[in-house]
């Protein structure tokens, strides 16, 4: 159903917009690098392919003053999310294209700060993208990569932002109209399965609780062990 | 939409940007050390010890001053402490900080936006598992209530922040967790800590005019629900000196008076304000008093005012202007002969039209206030052409002349005003060719091209500050200047009469419905007396 189809692209959209913050977060700090800069370009565009289906799917059934009541109500908080979803990828992009020409990784005019976070293989991604990166090393061109970088991104926030005018323009949401369904305590529901073991923990916490299973479970195991010993020293 | 606003790139956080990455040189920036944790180790620590020695080695410091600069970088978020995350200080011992990231820094970001803000503290609600505490529970909720529309974004977005975290390292992921909760610290202070970003009043868009009002005006209800988000003109107006602030001054403040005047230079140059230098205008009034976006913590003291200001003083700038003025206000010294609309007597008005032979003293006196005042008046302005014709630089106020004309005039005659002004003023070998420096001249020749009326904006404004520097100091002391002041004539005071009724009775202004000599005597009646106008007829 169109719907489905419509919150499908939009999580995938939210998922990719989160993923570009977390690359923007490290741009001028001791983790930027060449790599990381094409990591962003290639979250960017694939943000951008997504805002544009999205707005494709979204823009056709709104602009049909026939559908009403509940479906309307629907596809508006669905645009509503889309919205502001663009937004903060648009200023993330302009923050990244601040950051990317203040500290210029060809000609360095100033020392990248030195954060403590080191990026790597290990950043967002996973292991897929970095063997992809890994192949595309060998094949970085030379000359003002990162003037053309920045040019480019430049005309990508503009091209966003000329969308998001594009979209206020032909679709009339008001945002004031719009019920979200999540109430104030949603985010604890599901995010309780998902981000229990993993979840960040503070610096004062020196117990994590993978390894305090680990631990049980190990010593559990040597105590049935120990057991058994005994018990075959008695029988025997 | 996030992202800097004119008035919030503030020169000192680009200053501190600068001492931040003069640090980071590898070989004469703060010596790193790396930070242990059980099994994690983090590079890129620094010792407070360490910063306060680099900068009293490097800007040849006192001991003080470094451990106060140190404090500012800490308090504005460049460095955060890794033990004691609340307490913004700088320690001179072994206390490690750590960087902040590029990204997070308040010149990059802007004043932080209420979405941003409730999707951390959806971050935190899953990460604390729904034990949010104190303000932090209570701004969550307030911004449940203001941003409902987009509470779906935000919570969708929260989940996939953390899930795109969860991919990275387990030192990374602690070292951005500590990065946003420093930026947070800094951008939304727990209540009784002063929050350093305070604009204030005075450096909105709005002018400091509006400062004068806002010391008598109560702190603003904390009870007030649905405070709008984003105010009318101030970036972050904030609620107002109550009377009983304490005049000392925090940590965290900034000395206001230098900006302000900075500014006020700069908008004089800029703009060509009105009479004089800016006067307090009722009109501001209303925009400096605005709501505040955040929420009102009643416990947290009100912004510093600056060094040393009693509240409930207006500051220096005002009393300068007032005590110069004075003497000049018709109201509050009288005006000389005698005030017309009192009397009948119009002398004052004659005295001082605007081209007289032979202007007043009180006027000669105004030219000297600001180089605005001697241009906005007629006589003050040929006096000027006469000086500048001696010194031989009078195209230099030509000029200026013929380019208020083109941005002020009509727009027809742009095209042949631009020409006609090249033509005299700026083409290389021109009857009256004005001054002007080559970065200048090659852009001006540059729009030349395309004219509109504000080509000729940067060379006249070259040449507005070359007068206001050079020519009129010169003049204000030249002998010129001196005769007009001796020459000026005061009027003498009308003699006042001993019984007002024996004053000769006003002149009767011409009634209105007083139709023309033309027609007879019916007219005089009708307006003497409506009652019996019948009679007339």
């Amino acid at each position: 159903m169109a719907r489905e189809e419509c919150k499908a692209l939009l999580d995938a959209l939210n998922r990719t917009t989160a993923r570009h913050h977390q690359l923007a977060l490290t741009v001028g700090g001791s983790a930027d690098s060449r790599a990381l800069r094409r990591e962003l370009r290639r979250t960017r565009r694939e943000a951008q392919e997504l805002a544009a289906a999205a707005r494709a799917r979204l823009t056709a059934p709104l602009r049909d003053r026939g559908l009403g009541g509940e479906e309307r109500a629907e596809l508006e908080r669905l645009w509503a999310a889309f919205s502001g979803c663009l937004d903060l990828l648009e200023a993330d992009m302009r923050r990244a294209l601040a950051l990317g020409s203040a500290f210029p990784l060809q000609a360095p005019r100033r020392p990248l700060v030195r954060t403590g976070v080191a990026g790597g293989p290990g950043g967002p991604g996973g292991s897929a993208r970095s063997l992809r990166r890994l192949a595309e090393r060998d094949g970085d061109g030379d000359g003002d990569a990162d003037g053309d970088d920045l040019r480019e991104l430049e005309r990508e926030v503009l091209q966003l932002s000329d969308m998001i005018h594009d979209m206020e323009m032909k679709v009339n949401v008001p945002r004031w109209t719009v019920q979200a369904r999540q109430t104030a305590g949603a985010e604890l529901l599901s995010a309780a399965s998902s981000a229990g073991p993993a979840s960040v923990q503070e610096r004062s916490g020196p117990c994590d609780p993978s390894k305090a299973l680990a631990a049980a479970v190990f010593s559990a195991v040597l105590l049935a062990a120990v057991a058994l010993a005994v018990c075959v020293a008695k029988l025997s | 939409m996030a992202g800097g606003r004119a008035g919030a790139q503030l020169p000192h956080l680009s200053k501190m940007e600068r001492v931040v990455v003069s640090m980071q040189d590898p070989d004469q920036g703060v010596k790193m050390r790396s930070q242990r944790l059980l099994i994690t180790v983090i590079p890129h620590t620094v010792a407070g010890g360490d910063i306060a020695e680099w900068l009293i080695q490097k800007y040849c410091l006192s001991e003080e001053e470094a451990l106060h600069l140190g404090t500012l970088l800490v308090q504005h978020g460049y460095l955060y402490p890794l033990r004691d995350p609340r307490s913004l200080v700088l320690r001179p011992d072994d206390t490690p900080y750590r960087f902040q990231t590029p990204y997070f820094w308040t010149s990059t970001l802007g004043p932080a936006t209420e979405l941003d803000y409730a999707i951390y503290l959806a971050k935190k609600n899953i990460r604390k598992q729904g034990a949010l505490v104190g303000h932090e529970k209570e701004h969550y909720d307030q911004l449940h209530r203001k941003m409902n529309h987009a509470w779906d974004l935000v919570v969708v977005q929260a989940r996939e922040q953390l899930r795109a975290a969860k991919q990275r390292r387990k030192g990374d992921r602690l070292v951005i967790a500590c990065q946003e909760r420093t930026y947070w610290l800094v951008n939304r202070p727990p209540p009784g800590i002063p929050s350093v970003l305070e604009q204030g009043p005075e450096r909105s868009s709005c002018a400091a005019a509006g400062r004068a009002q806002l010391v008598r005006t109560p702190p603003a209800d904390p009870l007030l629900p649905n405070v709008p988000l984003t105010a009318p003109c101030a970036p972050t107006p904030r609620p107002l000196l109550s009377p009983l602030a304490s005049p000392t001054c925090c940590p965290g403040c900034k000395p206001r008076a230098r900006s302000s005047t900075g500014r006020r230079w700069s908008a004089a140059g800029r703009r060509w304000p009105g009479p004089g230098s800016s006067p307090p205008s009722a009109s501001r009034r209303e925009c400096a008093g605005g709501p505040s976006p955040d929420p009102p913590s009643g416990a947290s003291p009100p912004p510093c005012p600056g060094p040393a200001l009693a509240p409930g003083t207006p500051p220096p700038r005002y009393l300068n202007f007032s005590s110069q003025r004075g003497p000049h206000d018709p109201f509050l010294s009288g005006c000389l002969p005698s005030n017309p609309w009192v009397t009948d007597d119009d002398t004052y008005w004659t005295v001082n039209a605007p081209s007289v032979a032979v202007p007043t003293k009180l006027r000669v006196e105004r030219w000297g206030f600001s180089f605005q005042e001697l241009l906005g008046d007629p006589v003050g302005r040929a006096h000027f052409l006469a000086f500048l014709g001696t010194e031989f630089s009078a195209e230099n106020l030509s000029f200026w002349e013929a380019c208020e004309e083109l941005r002020y005039g009509g727009q027809a005659q742009v095209p042949a005003l631009v020409d006609s002004v090249y033509q005299q003023f700026l083409a290389p070998g021109a009857a009256r060719w004005v001054n002007v420096d080559s970065r200048t001249m090659e852009s001006t020749l540059a729009g030349l091209r395309r004219p509109h009326r504000y080509v000729l904006d940067d060379a006249q404004l070259h040449i507005y500050m070359l007068m206001k520097k050079d020519s009129y100091p010169r003049f204000l002391k030249s002998a010129a200047y001196r005769d007009l002041l001796a020459v000026a004539v005061v009027p003498a005071e009308a003699r006042r009469r001993a019984f007002p009724f024996l004053r000769k009775p006003p002149h009767p202004s011409p009634s209105p419905t007083l139709l023309p000599a033309s027609t007879s005597a019916e007219p005089v009646t009708a307006a003497s007396d409506p009652a019996c106008g019948d009679r007339g007829t």
